[in-house]
């Protein structure tokens, strides 16, 4: 939103104020100043004009005559608005005008056009391009432009987001208070007419069906005004602000929401019989004054002429009960509509107007009345002589009383957390129009009723108050006083830690951050139908639907990314998949996935498997879960669950995860040339303790010795089946067994691989005779024997 | 004599092994060697007296000069065995095992540790939340504008993706009970159109103190001593006045930009400040929906954006790296904190 200072310091004395120190302290005590722009206008030799004569060219131009003073001009004129008598402003040959435009002399079709009527926007005074300026009658032909209108401005643009829960400062005079408070300078009161005057009128019939999103609705009917151009001044400030000017009634309303934030509307008082404000019941269509056919849906919030739709509420007017240059008689519609009802409907159809922009704030209502009592008073300031026809009529409640707070003095110096006076508090409060009166330790706080109710009605509400004028940036910080306790660590995020820095730490995996989403496309290369999902009403694309029940997918499409940039590479994400429970809720688990990719050139599949199992087997001892069991596994419920490419990961007797291989054609769409090892862990499943009871074990005093043996067996009953067997064999003196290589190929049969394994023995008392070790070998040989096994 | 003197030394510098010094010492010194067999085929009766005592002058003196040049050949020998092995040490080094963190998960890491340090909980919360703790509980009523200012997810069974990690402030109260002390790192979702500095998927921590006498004055020294150990320097802050309907008083908290020291440059736009985190005291209907009375107790929220910090951090121009599973990336962050 735009404030304009030349505005503001109407209400406010701005002088020895800069622009740069106003938007400061503004952003620092009331909402965000983005920037400030300088409006300069061009007016240097521009004269108040009539036109005298027009001359219809063809082509939409005219050739019109303007007298400035006592001397004569034409000048060839684009415009559609110029019509004979009126007055506007006339730039003659050798004036600049904005953009640095001169203006000389030209024929233009034959004829002699020696200067221009200007439009405000080519005078650089904003407002757009609508036509050559409409200007009062009574602006004495010839004058100086530059006399009437201030050479320049200066514009603070607010952001609209800080100004969200302050309906108030959607005006200038909202603004201008602020500005009064923080700078302590007196606010002038607005002039307003007391409506209470029309009280023995008789009331204008309105009746309204819709208290829930109409909580107040105000009119007001007058005769004798007529839709004459605005005086210069209102005029400029409304081009100032980017806004069109009409005429004096509709540019009052235009100019009356600027200043007190209240839209309001003009309606045309001879077209209407009675007012209805009521929801449009039906679905059908509504034609809005911008000529614009809209789609209404029943709950769409309508101001009827009896049984006619004549505006969308608090939104747009419809086309035919605006005022027009014929207007004699003026219905003024002051209300106040529920935010809710104005933000869907306006959100629906698209249409944002300065209007619903206010609306959707949630204005006082009490500033119904307020801005109908100002625009009679701009009225008769204009010199217009309104006869007011009927009372001020209104249906719902005004709320105009002032709500009052009861608040212990010191609830300021505690929460705020600096000591304040309560003079400072009172001056306060009353600079940003609150009664506030003290007893004791007690403040009697008023709340004006141009408050929202929804941004003040706590104590929390008047503290802000005081202190964001007292200024954040005096406090003295203080830490806060608590007792020291032990703090509980959150086990369950530790866990996740350490889990991710064992892998990149020891492992060489790379962590990675995924969508919490399918991609369809890419399931749909990938084959894979998810079974139940959660799924999104507004996805943030068609085919991001359905939330995540598995991380590799997303994995997978990573790995298919990196495989043109690298030819090996291990990546991670610790992350959460969701799955529906019942019809209202959700399981939400954490999943660690990950993928080692290589080359096929690198090194053999086997080996490779090996080390993502060796890095899974790694962590688990790391985690203190206890060993990793690996166990053929038999579910298929996605497409890299290959049968024969991958086996459940178990601890503890509970299947936890899955470790496989990518091959076949799947492997082909995610890296072609390349092995791909994945694995899927439930993560929740896999607490351990956080801080495990690793226990030192003493060495044996006596040295112990080791021995291979390599033991030839069947390659395809695997390792794991000659591992089982040779579990069998125990020995006092045995302490651990490793694995320490395979070997297959020449030297031994077909079918067969050699495993060779390390036993370590020793023994706590005594050192090994030959004889016991002699004892171990033969006891050893002995027990291959009895299972069919030799050595190499 | 002169020939057997020059043979040897040129023998001794083409032995290299210590066997080869040894098969030297043999051929000359040994029971067949030349100088043995020199003297042995000596004929003294052919020589005078005078003659005689030149050769075993002459001879004496070559015998010592071998045993000198031999001895000399083994040290020198035995030096060069005791010598490391040649290996080129300029060769890079080997690492095979290092991988990398993403650099949300650093930054978390490190903020954990901050707020650990100043007894701070650490929890954890859910991505699918309810309408209650999403928005409800956080004084933002259906139909209020704040909903605007959030785009949200809406799941079709009627919970949403969380916009914010303030979701979880009315779990913590109803959990915990007061006083606490906690913070929430996490995933959050907003229905953002995705630029450079707009993600739908960021990650934010929010904190919560809430006690028996938490003030404004509690919240900006606990802010700048965080800050000041997240930047690792004097973090000079400033409040002011910002709208969340879950805090009031509500701020935005600025920090004085650290690459020019307030006076003004292209990272803080010319102000000297940069917008950083919106905080405040804890609306008392937050603090009544947690079943905490907001007349016995109050407390403050913040909410730091974790991923607006790693890009601050690391210096990532562009929000959008930080999901899209780019190695080029990833592998830029350090595997430990």
């Amino acid at each position: 939103m735009h404030i304009s200072l030349d505005w503001i310091a109407q209400y406010v004395d701005l002088s020895d104020l800069s622009p740069q120190t106003i938007a400061h302290r503004l952003t620092m005590a009331t909402a965000e100043v983005e920037g400030i722009e300088t409006l300069v206008r061009s007016l240097d030799g521009v004269r108040i004009g009539q036109v005298v004569s027009i001359e219809p060219m063809g082509d939409q131009l005219t050739f019109v005559s303007v007298e400035c003073g006592t001397e004569q001009f034409t000048t060839v004129c684009g415009a559609l608005n110029v019509r004979e008598g009126m007055k506007s402003a006339f730039a003659s040959a050798g004036v600049t005008i904005a953009r640095r435009q001169t203006i000389t002399e030209k024929q233009v079709g034959g004829k002699t056009s020696q200067g221009i009527l200007c439009s405000s926007e080519e005078l650089g005074m904003g407002g757009g391009h609508f036509g050559i300026l409409d200007l009062p009658a009574s602006l004495e032909s010839g004058a100086a432009l530059a006399d009437l209108v201030p050479p320049s401005d200066t514009l603070l643009e607010i952001d609209n987001k800080s100004l969200t829960h302050r309906p108030d400062l959607w005006g200038h005079y909202g603004i201008a208070r602020e500005v009064a408070a923080i700078f302590e300078r007196p606010l002038r009161p607005l002039q307003l007419v007391d409506v209470a005057q029309y009280n023995d009128l008789p009331a204008y019939p309105l009746t309204l069906d819709d208290p829930e999103n109409c909580p107040c609705y105000c009119c007001i009917e007058m005769t004798g005004v007529t839709a004459l151009p605005s005086p210069l001044t209102l005029q400029y400030r409304l081009h100032a602000l980017g806004q069109r000017t009409f005429n004096i009634l509709v540019d009052l309303t235009n100019y009356i929401m600027l200043e007190l934030g209240q839209p309001m509307h003009a309606f045309d008082a001879s077209r209407l019989q009675a007012i209805r404000v009521a929801p449009f019941g039906t679905t059908g269509r509504f034609t809005t004054l911008d000529g614009q056919e809209r789609h209404m849906l029943p709950e769409d919030l309508m101001i009827w002429n009896e049984r006619e739709p004549i505006a969308l509420a608090g939104i747009m007017g419809g086309l035919n009960s605006e005022v027009s240059e014929r207007t004699t008689g003026l219905l003024l519609e002051s209300a106040n509509f529920k935010d809710a009802r104005i933000r869907r409907t306006a959100t629906r159809l698209g249409i944002h107007t300065d209007a619903s922009q206010r609306f959707e704030k949630q204005q006082p209502p009490a500033n119904t009345k307020i801005a109908t009592e100002r625009f009679l008073s701009l009225l008769l300031k204009v010199g217009l002589q309104p006869q007011v026809r009927s009372r001020f009529t209104s249906q719902g409640t005004l709320k105009e009383q002032t709500r009052y707070l009861d608040i212990p003095t010191e609830f300021f110096h505690r929460r705020i957390g600096n000591p304040i006076a309560q003079d400072r508090i009172v001056s306060i409060l009353t600079s940003l129009g609150f009664a506030a009166s003290k007893t004791n330790h007690t403040l009697s706080v008023g709340i004006p009723p141009f408050r929202s109710e929804r941004d003040i009605s706590l104590p929390v509400d008047i503290l802000e108050e005081v202190t964001r004028i007292q200024g954040y940036d005096n406090l003295e910080p203080q830490m806060p006083n608590f007792s020291v306790e032990r703090v509980a660590f959150n086990d369950r995020l530790r866990t996740q830690h350490k889990a991710r820095r064992v892998l990149a730490q020891a492992h060489g995996f790379s962590e990675v951050h995924n969508y919490s989403w399918f991609d369809e496309t890419w399931l749909k290369t990938l084959g894979y139908e998810p079974e139940a999902t959660l799924e999104m009403v507004n996805p943030s694309a068609e085919h991001n639907v359905r939330l995540q029940t598995t991380l590799l997918p997303n994995i997978f499409a990573v790995v298919r990314k990196n495989t043109a940039l690298r030819d090996h590479f291990r990546i991670f994400e610790l992350g959460r998949v969701y799955l529906p429970a019942g019809e209202q809720d959700r399981i939400e688990k954490n999943v660690l996935a990950g993928a080692s990719c290589q080359h096929e050139r690198l090194g053999n599949l086997e080996a490779h498997f090996r080390q993502v199992k060796g890095a899974l087997e790694a962590l688990a001892e790391q985690l203190s879960l206890g060993a990793l069991a690996f166990a053929p596994a038999t579910t298929t419920t996605a497409p890299w669950h290959t049968p024969g490419g991958y086996v459940d990961i178990i601890l503890q007797d509970a299947v936890v995860g899955q470790l496989g291989f990518l091959s076949g054609p799947l492997l082909a769409k995610i890296a072609p040339a390349a092995q791909v090892v994945w694995f899927d862990l439930d993560f929740d499943r896999l607490e351990g303790p956080i801080f495990p009871a690793t226990s030192y074990a003493p060495a044996s005093r006596y040295p112990g010795s080791w021995f291979d043996f390599s033991i030839v067996a069947s390659a395809r009953a695997g390792f794991a089946e000659l591992a089982r067997i040779l579990d069998e064999f125990s020995h006092d003196l045995l302490k651990k067994r490793e694995f320490m290589a395979l070997y297959q190929g020449k030297g031994l049969a077909e079918g067969t691989a050699s495993y060779t394994f390390r036993y370590w023995i020793e023994s706590q008392d005594s050192t090994l005779t030959g004889e016991q070790i002699e004892a171990f070998q033969q006891a050893y040989i002995t027990f291959l024997e009895s299972k069919g096994l030799h050595l190499r | 004599m002169q020939e057997i003197r020059t043979q040897l030394s040129e023998d001794l510098t083409a032995a290299t092994t210590g066997q080869d010094i040894e098969a030297v010492r043999v051929r000359y010194l040994g029971r067949k060697g030349a100088l043995t067999l020199l003297r042995k085929n000596a004929d003294f009766s052919a020589m005078s007296a005078d003659e005689k005592k030149r050769f075993g002058q002459q001879f004496n003196e070559l015998k010592r000069f071998a045993e000198q040049q031999i001895a000399a050949a083994q040290a020198r020998q035995k030096n060069t065995a005791l010598a490391p092995p040649r290996i080129d040490m300029t060769l890079p080094g080997l690492n095979n095992h290092l991988g990398h963190l993403h650099p949300i998960s650093l930054v978390q890491l490190e903020l954990e540790e901050i707020f650990q340090s100043l007894g701070f909980m650490i929890l954890d919360g859910y991505h699918v939340e309810t309408d209650f703790y999403n928005f409800e509980s956080l004084n933002i009523p259906r139909d209020h504008p704040a909903r605007d200012m959030q785009d949200t997810y809406w799941l079709k069974n009627g919970l949403l993706l969380r916009t914010h990690t303030s979701a979880n402030q009315v779990r913590a109260l109803e959990h915990y009970g007061v006083p606490v002390r906690a913070v929430f790192p996490g995933r959050c979702f907003r229905n953002e159109a995705i630029d450079p500095s707009h993600e739908n998927t960021f990650y934010q921590l929010e904190g919560l103190m809430v006690d028996r006498e938490i003030s404004v004055a509690n919240l900006i020294a606990v802010m700048r001593t965080v800050l000041t150990a997240v930047f690792h320097r004097e973090v000079t802050v400033r409040l002011r006045p910002g709208y969340f309907p879950f805090v009031e008083p509500g701020f935005e908290l600025d920090i004085q930009c650290l690459i020019c020291a307030g006076e003004g440059c292209s990272t803080c736009k010319k102000s000297g400040w940069i917008e950083l985190l919106p905080c405040g005291l804890v609306h008392p209907r937050v603090l009544e929906f947690g079943q905490v009375d907001p007349e016995r107790y109050s407390g403050f929220a913040f909410g730091l954006g974790l991923t607006r910090l790693a890009m601050m951090k690391y210096n990532i121009p562009d929000i959008r790296l930080l999901n899209a599973g780019d190695l080029r990336f990833c592998q830029q962050f350090p595997a430990a904190v």
